[in-house]
């Protein structure tokens, strides 16, 4: 963090010594004003999109398109369209149902914990990145649906639900029992978090509008928020208590993710080391995700000003220590796999490196461990070109983790007369394409219709020019209500 | 009963025929005849019958449901066919020991083979579901074979022909009748040719009747023609000891096994017979049989074998004339004939010592159609003393009785114009004949040409009649495998289609009205009755063998004397001279090629049976096709891979093949299964595979199956091969266990490793079931995996989903190869769930959709399975089995579950699963829950063995024991606790109830 010192001149009658003052860090440029950044911010909605903002999201449209009609076959055929087998009995679908669920994340990891602690860069992009988590939340929700030989019967897997069926209960010892809470708590409380920390803005969008049907929408998901103070400070504390409810999430989701193969026995799945390599590799993806967005959004919306380049620093960091922590688990996987001494163990991990699917190790292997070892330095973290490559490099590079732990643990298990091979289809790959179709869709929209930066959040952190800055709209009011 | 395949209640038909309708529900129904909405004529229903159903209005009233419904459980009547009853009869009326719901089993014999096992048949609600094997049987013990067991799924084969025709067109029985008693008149006046072109008949009921047409027609003669024929070994025998028949062997008695390319586990001769025989020679207790095998292409039985010798075809004759050398030295002939050792002289001097040491108790058998090669191994029994004791002349088999001479004599004839009429009886020579386009034209000749095949075949649409048999379980018919082995044929089904039993046909056209049941009943009377002393009256002789379904008779005539002829040194001078020549004659581009049977298809008569079509090789695991087998060395000096087609030339015949690179296939030889590429058969055989019989010749009046000199070329083309096992190695992991028997010998009583769990130990009920398969007796065979198919309505799923591993099998048999890749060492395991007491895929099922029962079962519960398929991946077995796609009812997977005749084989007491489930070996649940009702009705408790699983069952060597571990006095529990046994995986701390007992090696002996 680049806290600027500043030395304070000392006046005579203070005995000659020089005092530092520990200035708090700029993490925006040119110092706007509090009315300017309300403006920038809220332009995106008021305005017409660009040009840009329209072929994405006409790509990410069809590409959703795309996934709707993958399903409906899906639903209508069977997952026979998938290329699954009799040896590997998850490939794609459950793969890309863990890169989703680590992308989220990141969201909950920069709204929660950066918040308790203090962490005030995390102001500029913590609404996008719960808006991504979200909807990361929502592409990986399908998967558990669609993977599902009979989704019609999916409501088997809620515990209790009347179903005319008798007693019956799910059975609490399988991990896709706790994946479903976890995801679905997961879920709640990121769309919780999301939409409270929202509410402010909402609040000055609905006083920005201009009466009609936008007014209306914002006036009811502003809840009749006043900006007085009591209402500030309740709203404080149900952040701090939400930050702190979301804060096990982090490590809980993809702990228990992780535990849908780690308490397999299946070599390759079955290890201790899973939980946190899993949640390691969640934050990492998730930060690789976020990086990725906000270089488009800062590019398309003209938000340099918000998310600066220290934003993007920072981010390469936890990128760096979190993609060491991913290699680091990489390596003691084969050295347990080796000090083991268990042979279906070792030939795993050599079929790993050397078998049909060592391309995608060696993709892993680049893309996750390799690559973000380019932000030891300062330049290539602040060079946005690099970090936009080193970000995609890193999304691949995770899908791929995630396919190699399930299709290569499954495809040469215990037996070897039931080796065989995973070949994706046609559907495999369109799914995959339409969840990011999805979540593209969702996002576009998103920066679209709902300030995507907490103007209310980053005018903490405007800097000193414009705190001191005489009266703004949003002080003004907010004071003004502070009296009554 | 609800039909289990129709769950949307509105049930279809393939060719878009309405069945009858009740309301939307489904009807019964018991008949084709029923089924189509065209009740047959018939005089046994006083009142009259409803009318046909495609009048029916679609809101049926409840006087049309009881007159349907009285129909239908008329026709269940048919259950009474052991009664010596014609007609159907009405259930009101019928035995009250037949109930609905309830199984009863009929004592028949297997027409799937010339073989003509023994067998059960199962029947319910007057449908036969499952063929079992009949315990009583001497020959056979209770086993079956993959083609007996499928044989049941064939009767319900929708393409047979569904009633006579002439000239192609569809026609009644009198108006064929009459074409051809008109033209049998005419050619009994002109004293013309008359021909009956049958299969090997192993009924003497039928063969007498041929006799009879002998004495009718002056210019009768009867030609038997085996598409796979043992026409040398008769002739052999005719030369050597003057008698030419098939010796009936017995391997039981063997202590030394010499096979020279006969695969008579998986093939050849008698293979259920030989498998029961080969276990008890292979058993433990006493050390067992060394077994060499000689051949080409791994067979399964070479994949058995002790030591397995490749042997091109061309140097096989030497083998037998090396081993024959060294044994006439030994027993101090003179001059024994010598030649070139074709394999390691070594080898062979320690076979001779082995075969010499256990005179009188070895056994010397050869496949090849070679006259000489069978005249040296003859000498070879002679010289060790085998005949009468493992080589029995005086029963002789007949089972394989085909002529080749005769059959290539009369082709000519035919050609010249010299047959008036001919009669073909289980044969399809314009498939399997080595020149069928000849044989055709020789066909079109005659001018009456009748077949009584069973459908529209590449024979039997090009002749002028065409008078459908009946399938073998709907019809009554004897049996004589081996002489004095006799076993009756009783119909457990009215016939599904108009057809006609093709002796009951003869007899028409012969002027006798005697229906064939008489006239079969009559022979027994006259002939078979009079040679028993234990019965004197014959209803209660003929009852009883019909109940029994088989009756042993005392040897009639005197015991053979046998002399051997002194001719052999003359047969082994000419192997020797022969293949002098054929090796000078070898080239670096030229291969040999060797057409063999596949266990699958064997002949090729089943290839429209899909069970058959994607039950994997025992050897290659292919479905759905035959390859080219290549040796891995060749293969890799010619740069090819599995499914590279290449193009086999031999003369002017030329084929095209997809390459399987096969350990311990001979170097230069390419071994190919005949049976494939049929032209006409039905939808699911056609075109499956390529028809190699062309490539086989008329060698000196007899057919040969192997060629020198043949052409190799690559065609560039690649084809997927639906293979279900593509890994063979067992990468060093304990997954087959073997010992050996100084090991047996030498170790202490072990006691078993305890492996410490987590767990608490799983509550159990009255009891504990499980399984014990000795891999010593496992052969491989696979009559257990068509079997278990047959039992749990399990789906066929055709070759794109093999293709893509999505087998159905719940029993599956593992093959591992170990050794170079010249000369593998091969095992077999049958792998199915293993019910394990730690279960893993029980604990991951989110919705406890599989369970353990009190018993001890791992039970799948469908209708609580929402398919995460997370079981199938934690199972450590994979031995579970996903729907992938709904793959009954289901017009993508036209086989057996998407026909409504197909359906009728499944088994109402095993659910049809959805689309969307997992599915597994349940251990036959619903044989333990029929034993233990029947053991609650009598007041009892199950006793061991009064539950036999479907693979059990199946088993010809009694590989499988099933049973309650709680009992300790019970064969598995007593199995369980062998030195041998050994659990699969067992240190993953599963615990399953199936134990394997280590397969037995002999040492380095040879």
């Amino acid at each position: 963090m680049s806290a600027a010192m500043i030395t304070v001149e000392p006046q005579a009658s203070d005995g000659g010594s020089t005092v530092q003052v520990l200035l708090p860090p700029r993490w925006v440029d040119g110092s706007p004003t509090l009315q300017q950044v309300t403006a920038d911010i809220a332009r995106p909605m008021e305005g017409r999109p660009g040009k840009g903002w329209w072929i994405c999201f006409g790509v990410a449209f069809v590409l959703l398109l795309n996934l709707v009609g993958m399903v409906g076959w899906l639903f209508a055929q069977g997952i026979g369209v998938w290329g699954l087998n009799n040896s590997v009995g998850w490939a794609f679908d459950i793969t890309t149902f863990v890169f989703w669920v680590g992308i989220g994340h990141a969201g909950t990891l920069i709204s929660a914990i950066l918040m308790l602690f203090r962490q005030q860069w995390r102001t500029s992009i913590n609404r996008s990145a719960e808006a991504m988590t979200i909807m990361a939340v929502l592409c990986a929700g399908l998967y558990p649906v669609l993977h599902l030989g009979r989704p019609w019967d999916v409501f088997f897997i809620l515990p209790y639900v009347p179903n005319g069926r008798g007693p019956l209960w799910v059975n609490f010892r399988s991990p896709l029992v706790w994946d479903v809470f976890a995801i679905s708590t997961y879920l709640t409380v990121s769309l919780v978090f999301w939409y409270l920390g929202m509410v402010p803005d909402l609040a000055t969008m609905r006083d920005r509008c201009a009466p009609g049907v936008r007014k209306f929408i914002f006036r009811t998901l502003s809840l009749g928020w006043n900006g007085s103070h009591r209402t500030w400070s309740r709203y404080e504390v149900v952040s701090l208590i939400l930050a702190g409810l979301a804060t096990p999430l982090v490590l809980s989701v993809h702990t228990i993710v992780s535990m849908d193969f780690a308490t397999s026995l299946l070599p390759g799945w079955h290890a201790t080391i899973f939980p946190p390599y899993f949640v390691a590799g969640a934050i990492y993806s998730g930060f690789g995700m976020v990086l990725t967005l906000l270089v488009i959004t800062r590019q398309t919306m003209h938000l340099e000003r918000y998310i600066t380049v220290r934003h993007l620093d920072s981010m390469a960091k936890v990128i760096l220590l979190t993609g060491s922590i991913v290699g680091y688990a990489y390596a003691t996987e084969f050295f347990s796999a080796w000090y083991s001494g268990n042979l279906y163990e070792r030939y795993h991990f050599v079929n790993r490196a050397t078998g049909p699917y060592a391309f995608g190790f060696y993709i892993m292997i680049v893309c996750n461990v390799l690559a973000p070892q380019l932000f030891w330095f300062k330049r290539a973290r602040n060079n946005v070109p690099t970090l936009f490559i080193v970000s995609i490099l890193i999304n691949v590079g995770m899908w791929f983790e995630r396919f190699i732990i399930i299709v290569v643990s499954l495809h040469r298990a215990f037996l070897p007369s039931s080796w065989g091979m995973f070949y994706p289809t046609i559907v495999d790959l369109g799914i995959l394409a339409g969840t990011f179709g999805l979540f593209f869709t969702l996002f576009l929209l998103f920066i679209r219709f709902l300030p995507m930066i907490a103007m209310w959040e980053i005018k903490g952190v405007v800097g000193h020019d414009a705190r001191r800055a005489p009266s703004t709209v949003d002080v003004s009011e907010k004071d003004e209500v502070a009296h009554v | 009963m609800t039909h289990p395949g129709n769950r949307d209640g509105a049930a279809r038909s393939s060719d878009g025929e309405r069945l009858v309708q009740l309301g939307t529900r489904p009807s019964h129904w018991k008949s084709m005849g029923e089924l189509r909405g065209t009740l047959p004529k018939t005089g046994e229903f006083p009142g009259g019958l409803p009318a046909p159903a495609s009048g029916l209005p679609a809101e049926a009233t409840r006087r049309d449901f009881l007159s349907l419904a009285g129909f239908t459980f008329a026709a269940a009547g048919l259950a009474a066919c052991r009664a010596p009853v014609q007609h159907a009869i009405p259930l009101p009326v019928a035995s009250d020991q037949i109930v609905p719901g309830v199984a009863q089993y009929y004592a028949t014999t297997c027409g799937g083979c010339p073989s003509a096992c023994s067998l059960l048949v199962k029947q319910r609600d007057g449908r036969p579901i499952k063929i079992e094997g009949n315990g009583d049987s001497v020959l056979f013990g209770g086993g079956t074979c993959a083609t007996g067991q499928a044989t049941v799924l064939s009767l319900y084969d929708e393409e047979r022909l569904h009633g006579p025709t002439w000239h192609g067109q569809p026609a009644t029985w009198s108006e064929v009748d009459h074409h051809i008693v008109e033209a049998l008149q005419s050619a009994r006046a002109g004293k013309q040719r008359v021909v009956l072109l049958s299969t090997t008949l192993t009924s003497p009921s039928t063969r007498q009747l041929i006799a009879e047409w002998g004495e009718r027609f002056p210019g009768f003669r009867h030609v038997v023609y085996d598409p796979i024929s043992l026409s040398a070994l008769r002739l052999a025998n005719a030369q050597s000891f003057g008698a030419a028949v098939v010796p009936h062997y017995a391997f039981d008695r063997a202590r030394v096994i010499v096979a020279l390319e006969a695969d008579f586990l998986g093939t050849w001769l008698s293979p259920v017979e030989f498998a029961r025989q080969y276990a008890i020679a292979r058993r433990t207790e006493a050390p067992p049989a060394l077994h060499v095998q000689v051949e080409a292409g791994l067979s399964v039985t070479g994949s058995n074998a002790d030591l397995r010798i490749p042997v091109a075809p061309s140097d096989l004759g030497a083998v037998a004339v090396a081993l024959l050398g060294r044994v006439g030295r030994k027993s101090g002939v003179a001059d024994a004939p010598s030649g070139h050792d074709p394999v390691d002289p070594a080898k062979l001097d320690a076979i001779a010592e082995e075969l010499w040491k256990h005179r009188g108790q070895s056994l010397v058998v050869s496949g090849a159609n070679d006259v000489a090669l069978q005249v040296t191994v003859n000498a070879l029994n002679a010289l060790l003393r085998n005949i009468g004791q493992t080589v029995d002349l005086t029963r002789p088999s007949l089972q394989r009785q085909g002529d080749d001479g005769a059959v290539a004599g009369l082709v000519e004839e035919m050609n010249r114009g010299e047959v008036s009429a001919i009669f073909l009886y289980g044969v399809n020579p314009g498939y399997d004949f080595p020149d069928s386009e000849r044989f055709l034209r020789a066909l079109e000749k005659v001018p009456l040409s009748v077949s009584f095949a069973d459908r529209r075949d590449e024979t039997s649409s090009s002749v002028h009649a065409v008078c459908p048999d009946h399938h073998f379980l709907e019809s009554w018919g004897d049996a004589e495998p081996v002489a004095a082995h006799l076993s009756l044929l009783q119909p457990v089904i009215a016939p599904l289609f108009d057809t006609r039993a093709a002796p009951e046909s003869l007899l028409k056209w012969m002027g006798n009205e005697t229906e064939h049941y008489a006239y079969l009943r009559d022979f027994w009377r006259t002939r078979i009755f009079p040679r028993q002393t234990e019965v004197s009256d014959f209803e209660t002789f003929w009852d009883r063998s019909l109940q029994r379904g088989l009756v042993v008779l005392a040897p009639g005539s005197p015991t053979f004397e046998w002399t051997l002829q002194s001719d052999w040194r003359a047969a082994a001078r000419s192997i020797v001279a022969e293949n002098a020549q054929t090796r000078a004659a070898r080239r670096d581009d030229r291969y040999e090629l060797h057409l063999h049977e596949g266990v699958p298809l064997r002949d090729g008569r089943h290839a429209n049976n899909p069970w058959l079509q994607e039950l994997p090789d025992p050897i290659t695991k292919v479905t759905w096709g035959n390859v080219a087998a290549m040796a891995p060395a060749l293969a890799r000096q010619l740069g090819l891979e599995d499914g590279d087609v290449i193009s086999l030339k031999t003369g002017t015949r030329e084929i095209e093949l997809p390459v399987f690179v096969q350990p311990g296939q001979e170097g230069r030889t390419i071994s190919a299964a005949v049976g494939y590429g049929r032209r006409q058969v039905g939808k699911a055989g056609q075109g499956v595979g390529v028809n190699v019989y062309p490539l086989t010749s008329m060698d000196r009046a007899l057919r040969s199956y192997s060629m020198a000199g043949v052409t190799l070329t690559r065609t560039g083309r690649h084809e997927e091969l639906a293979g279900t096992q593509t890994h063979f190695s067992m990468e060093g992991r304990p997954i087959v266990l073997e010992t050996s028997l100084a090991e047996l010998a030498a170790e202490a009583e072990e006691t078993p490793e305890e492996h410490a769990t987590l767990w608490t130990e799983r509550p159990h009920g009255d009891h504990s079931w499980g399984m014990a398969i000795d891999l010593n007796a496992c052969t491989g065979c696979s009559a257990c995996v068509v079997a278990c198919q047959a039992e749990n309505n399990v789906p066929v799923v055709g070759k794109d989903q093999v293709q893509r591993a999505r087998i159905m099998h719940w029993i599956r048999i593992d093959r591992y190869y170990s050794g170079p890749p010249e000369s593998p060492v091969s095992v077999h395991q049958p792998m199915m769930c293993q019910h394990c007491d730690h279960a893993p895929c029980e604990t991951v099922c989110p919705v406890l959709a599989t369970s353990r029962s009190s018993e001890g079962l791992n039970q799948q519960v469908y209708n609580r399975c929402i398919g995460t398929r997370y079981c199938a991946n934690n199972c450590p077995y994979k031995v579970r089995r996903f729907n992938w796609y709904n793959y009954t009812e289901n017009p993508h997977f036209d086989f057996n579950m998407a026909n409504p005749v197909g359906r009728l084989v499944l088994n109402p007491d095993v659910t049809v699963r959805s689309r969307g489930v997992m599915e597994k070996c349940s251990m036959c649940v619903q044989r333990i829950q029929g034993a233990k009702n029947l053991a609650l009705q009598r007041g009892g408790d199950v006793a061991d063995g009064d539950i036999q699983t479907a693979c059990q069952q199946a088993c010809p060597s009694g590989a499988i024991v099933f049973g309650d571990l709680q009992d300790p006095s019970s064969r598995a529990a007593r199995l369980q606790r062998n030195r041998r046994t050994y659990r699969v995986l067992e240190e993953l701390g599963t615990r399953p109830s199936v134990a394997y007992l280590k397969r037995v090696r002999r040492g380095e002996g040879t």
